[in-house]
């Protein structure tokens, strides 16, 4: 599949857009910091500097993770189209996130040793993220219609939601306290020593997906025509998944719930650069995504003065009328 | 080519196409004619192996399709599927494209013989001009065209054909007919067409396979044929 000119130009332009927006965001907040603290925090750090401690602990982190959970969500959102041949799928929709959500509810406020013990929040929500995917994929070979497995991923979050009630009612103020400050989602709570792990896990994710290119291409056009064209669909459907639940089960348990990005930004990029060569929209949506939350997390940090807006609240605004707008235009 | 051995193929307890033993030929176009119903593209979905026969086997190449992977079985037998696939933003031309999968590398990347055979399976349904269309934008004859040239492009020894011309106005019927004679003839592939179109399939001088409506056997008939012999088989009426 060729790249028109078009879509080279889109990949450029995001390409130079997504650095200036990082820096952007390195820049914004409460305290205002010189670019030579920034270049000390970096290459001659002095843990008695202030401004270079809010560098390395603060912005830094802060950054990468808004990158990498608007990245991470939106290739997320468009492996998961592609597989189900399903516009409106993406990891929140589909209770991938529910998954997570739930499985961080064990870890945290659950006795259960297995799922309490050493292990932290991030391997549970990756196996919960992983469970529900499987969970889905199950439920997608009886389900024919888009919408009625649209309405399974709803139905597993409803009831994924009522179990953590439940746990939630019966677990200790502490717990509560913890589980809820994790809910609420927030691009600030990652530490500089955890990004290197961070960032090995995405990049594994997005390699993961360049391989998958041509049974993504494929698939565009149903599971069986992928079928008769010599891709062993069984394989490339476990890969997928394993993929989404990677990256969505890695960024809801940094962030917590992020909802919309996965499911709206790979939708924008196709209306806008208008293919289906995956080797594009993956580069699109990573890209695109990217942007999109530094743009709401800079947006957030602008506000924070007068009013805090979460970052699933900032995403679900932004989010919810754009994907109503894209059931009107395939309606119409 | 195509051998079956005491095959049935339906669904469940209840077969629709039985067939003893039969062998189909290269270089050949079959008209396969049944009644609504009578199994035709189950019998296509069990050759290309994607509908698990009741008993018996398929053998393509000497080869049982069962015990054949996915892999190998694309680049010997393709399938033009009825329904075409409702997607946005996918261009003829990378439709086509996608036929090429079995021969490109674990990337998809396109060698200039594939884009030269793309290229050519458009010319030879005179397609050319769709080329840089969305598939979104065709009309269903086209599609039914473009589905056509995917499988020529496939490049496979077998084609299968699942009421391709269903939406093709006459002279897009006879053409194909007459192209995918010439195809099977000139490159040495055998070619099944299900279809409704008696008069036609006569008149391009067809062999026919036709599904028994009382035993359910599946039957060959060489060219020439009457029509009244099919009828009597395949639809058993009197008319």
């Amino acid at each position: 599949m060729n790249i028109t000119k078009k879509q080279s130009a889109f990949l450029i332009i995001a390409g130079i857009i997504l650095p200036l927006l990082c820096l952007t965001h390195l820049f914004s907040g409460q305290i205002s910091i010189e670019s030579q603290d920034f270049f000390d925090a970096l290459f001659n750090y002095n843990d008695k500097s202030m401004s270079q401690k809010i560098v390395r602990e603060l912005r830094i982190p802060r950054m990468v993770m808004a990158l990498i959970a608007g990245a991470g969500l939106s290739l997320s959102g468009l492996l998961m189209q592609t597989l189900f041949n399903n516009p409106l799928a993406g990891p929140f929709v589909l209770g991938i996130n529910s998954g997570a959500s739930l499985f961080v509810a064990f870890s945290i406020m659950t006795g259960i040793p297995l799922l309490n013990s050493g292990l932290g929040i991030i391997p549970s929500a990756l196996i919960g993220a992983f469970v529900f995917g499987i969970i889905i994929l199950f439920f997608s070979a009886f389900v024919r219609s888009h919408i009625s497995l649209l309405l399974v991923g709803l139905m597993l979050g409803s009831f994924t939601s009522a179990i953590v009630f439940i746990i939630q009612s019966a677990s200790s103020s502490e717990e509560l306290k913890s589980f809820t400050m994790w809910a609420m989602g927030s691009l600030q709570k990652t530490e500089l020593s955890q990004l290197p792990i961070i960032c090995l896990l995405f990049v594994t994710g997005v390699i993961g997906s360049m391989l998958l290119i041509k049974p993504l291409n494929t698939l565009v056009i149903g599971e069986d025509e992928a079928k008769l064209l010599g891709i062993n669909h069984k394989t490339v459907r476990l890969l997928i998944i394993s993929i989404t639940a990677l990256l969505t089960g890695l960024i809801t348990a940094l962030c917590g719930p992020i909802a919309f990005v996965g499911l709206a930004i790979p939708n924008l990029v196709r209306i806008v650069i208008k293919t289906q060569n995956h080797f594009t929209l993956i580069l699109a949506s990573i890209l695109t995504g990217g942007a999109f939350i530094l743009v709401c997390d800079i947006l957030i940090q602008l506000l924070e003065s007068s009013i805090h807006i979460p970052i699933n609240a900032l995403t679900s605004l932004v989010g919810a009328p754009f994907v109503v707008l894209i059931v009107l235009k395939r309606l119409a | 080519m195509i051998e079956f051995n005491k095959t049935a193929i339906g669904f469940k307890s209840t077969p629709l196409v039985l067939i003893d033993s039969l062998k189909l030929d290269k270089g050949q176009l079959y008209i396969l004619i049944g009644k609504n119903g009578s199994g035709k593209s189950t019998l296509l979905n069990a050759i290309v192996g994607i509908q698990d026969l009741l008993s018996g086997s398929i053998l393509i190449d000497k080869k049982n399709i069962q015990s054949v992977s996915r892999r190998v079985l694309s680049k010997k037998i393709s399938l033009v599927k009825p329904t075409f696939p409702q997607t946005d933003y996918l261009t003829v031309r990378e439709f086509i494209s996608l036929g090429r999968s079995p021969y490109t590398n674990a990337l998809g990347r396109l060698r200039k013989t594939d884009n030269d055979i793309i290229s050519k399976s458009l010319e030879i349904l005179n397609i050319t001009s769709l080329g840089n269309k969305f598939t979104s934008e065709l009309s269903d004859g086209e599609r039914q065209l473009v589905s056509i040239a995917k499988a020529i492009a496939q490049d496979t020894s077998v084609i299968l054909l699942d009421e391709p011309t269903a939406f093709l106005d006459y002279s897009n019927k006879l053409l194909l007919h007459q192209t995918l004679k010439r195809i099977a003839k000139e490159t040495n592939k055998c070619i099944i067409l299900s279809s409704h179109d008696l008069e036609l399939s006569i008149d391009t001088a067809c062999d026919f396979l036709a599904i028994n409506t009382k035993t359910s056997e599946l039957t060959t008939l060489n060219s020439p044929v009457s029509k009244q012999d099919l009828l009597d088989i395949a639809f058993d009426s009197k008319i």
